[in-house]
């Protein structure tokens, strides 16, 4: 779809460089879904090169806005914002906030208030359906969001109106804010959940890129009239050693060794 | 009222299919002429608002047009958040329309009454808030509605009172519209359901009476060119006078023409009895003889100029 290359370690890169910019958190909620994202937006969407609000483009709703700096990574790399935005990331004045912005280009809602960007990205979908335009939607949700009812309402009705063009991704790294999924609200098995409400539903390790792209195809593959859900099993940090899997790096900011650190690990620097 | 509201709704979705109606499981025999005339046009959200809300902003954000019905009770509180960050954030042209405003679920009880519809949103930007009063009015507020591109919120009482205009009024936004004009020096400044109540207690004294069909944007150099030779106000709503209209007409006018202002409307209490509408307006003191308690002490004091 594009010959702009998402390499997942130059785009964890671009969130390290940033983050450290900003002095921001939620660094592990954006390195678990990196290669999801550059499987989105290298294999699978369909958008403008160089028009994020093309009318004809695929729909990408980061219904987990926490992880909106790996978004920021891809979209740098399209060209949609600039390499000033990341090294001004937070600055006063800036224009990148914390959590995915519907002001932003290439950002279709406004998230972070959990459970809301589903129902809009349904929306999205239910409006390609009507007008047979062919359109996709893939909305990327948290497993700590599921806890969020508005997520199920969402669901039910993605599946009674047919939307088969909606493709809810689940980055299920296996904590939320204070904790382990399972500790906090267990979700048990996530992808026969999606079933029993009407889905195709496949799981995948969310950080092979060549099993999420097969997955994809796969479920896109049944002309079935059922909506899509891709459990994506991840990593909460994944891509920085003393990151993965410690939940304190929802909340943890760099410090000087530390980004010099996660930058060593990623390849160097950009 | 509701007739009118039905018949604009069903017109304008046969004149532009981008007019989608999202309900919440709400609105029975209401919509059947719509339903019969655009079936494909109609989507029963189910009992599931917070989803619809945010169908509402994906629809409007791919071109349509929706209108999302409910109860005011439920729309707008149980998703205020939906209409904040979906819809408002971005402007989108969404109306929505909550019905049964004020007392008039009477019967049904705490769940149902809705008198903090307006103070709810009147914070939230972009949005504008409609109180039609009659018929003529909300034939020309939806009008207005399906017209603007941005939200637009309409506030419905399912009592019909009949008609307060004679013509079909033409409103301007931000506009009150003079229903009467009386020498009296206190003015009555009425939306929605009270407009009957304030005419009954205007002819008594022979005051000045305003509609206010719309609470949100309220034009200030309009306002106070309107009563502005009124030494005093008395603001009527089947609303809480916390954030409703008779607090917005005291911030418009504080800075361009301060004026003392009594808000008649509901007070810091839930029903505390079941019964009719009427009982209902007996109990919160919004009857005409209750109100007029009030009002008459409070012209007097004014009526030597």
């Amino acid at each position: 779809m594009s010959e702009v290359a998402f390499e997942p370690a130059a785009l964890r890169r671009t969130v390290v460089e940033m983050a450290y910019a900003g002095s921001s958190v939620h660094l592990g909620c954006a390195f678990s879904i990196v290669e999801l994202l550059a499987c989105l937006y290298g294999r699978h969407m369909r958008y403008h090169r160089t028009d994020p609000r093309d009318p004809g483009r695929d729909y990408l709703v980061l219904s987990k806005g926490h992880g909106v700096m790996a978004q920021y990574a891809c979209t740098l790399a399209l060209g949609w914002i600039e390499q000033s935005d990341v090294d001004n990331y937070f600055k006063d004045g800036s224009r990148l906030k914390g959590l995915s912005d519907s002001h932003v280009p290439g950002c279709e809602v406004t998230s972070g208030t959990l459970g809301h960007g589903l129902s809009v990205g349904v929306g999205l979908a239910l409006a390609a359906q009507r007008r047979g335009t062919g359109q996709r939607c893939y909305a990327i949700v948290g497993d700590g969001e599921l806890d969020e009812g508005a997520i199920w309402e969402a669901v039910m009705f993605a599946a009674h109106a047919r939307l088969d063009n909606l493709m809810v991704i689940v980055d299920a790294n296996g904590f939320q804010a204070m904790g382990r999924t399972d500790d906090i609200m267990a979700l048990g098995d996530i992808a026969a959940r999606f079933t029993a409400f009407g889905f195709d539903a496949a799981t995948v390790d969310g950080h092979d890129m060549a099993a999420i792209s097969a997955a994809i195809d796969q479920l896109q593959s049944r002309a079935d009239g059922k909506p899509k859900a891709l459990v994506a099993n991840t990593v909460k940090g994944k891509g920085v050693s003393y990151m993965e899997n410690d939940n304190a790096w929802h909340y943890l900011r760099l410090t000087p060794p530390l980004y010099e650190q996660a930058l060593a690990e990623l390849g160097g620097r950009p | 009222m509701r007739a009118a509201f039905s018949r604009e709704l069903a017109n304008a979705a046969a004149r532009d299919e981008r007019v989608l109606l999202l309900t919440g499981d709400h609105g029975y025999a209401l919509f059947d002429e719509f339903r019969k005339a655009c079936p494909g046009q109609y989507i029963n959200a189910g009992v599931a608002e917070q989803n619809m809300v945010g169908v509402a902003a994906g629809l409007a954000k791919a071109g349509f047009r929706p209108v999302v019905y409910g109860l005011s009770a439920f729309v707008p509180v149980r998703v205020l958040e939906q209409i904040k960050i979906d819809v408002c954030y971005e402007q989108l042209p969404v109306t929505f329309i909550g019905d049964g405003a004020g007392l008039v679920y009477s019967t049904l009880g705490a769940s149902h009454q809705s008198f903090e519809d307006i103070a709810c949103l009147r914070p939230i930007p972009h949005i504008d808030i409609l109180s039609p009063g009659d018929a003529g009015e909300m034939a020309a507020a939806m009008n207005f509605a399906l017209g603007h591109d941005a939200p637009v919120y309409l506030r419905m009482g399912k009592a019909d009172l009949g008609n307060v205009h004679r013509q079909p009024p033409v409103l301007r936004r931000g506009e009150l519209l003079q229903l009467r004009r009386g020498r009296h020096a206190v003015g009555l400044v009425a939306t929605g359901s009270m407009l009957k109540t304030a005419l009954a207690i205007a002819d008594e004294i022979d005051a000045s009476v305003w509609s206010a069909p719309w609470i949100k944007p309220l034009d200030e150099q309009a306002l106070a060119a309107a009563v502005g030779r009124c030494k005093a106000l008395v603001s009527l709503e089947e609303h809480s006078v916390a954030a409703g209209l008779g607090s917005a007409l005291l911030e418009a006018l504080s800075l361009t023409h301060p004026l003392p202002l009594l808000r008649i409307g509901i007070g810091q209490r839930f029903s505390s009895t079941c019964g009719s509408h009427a009982h209902a307006l007996r109990e919160h003191g919004l009857d005409l003889a209750s109100v007029r308690e009030r009002v008459l002490p409070f012209a007097a004091r004014w009526s030597a100029a």
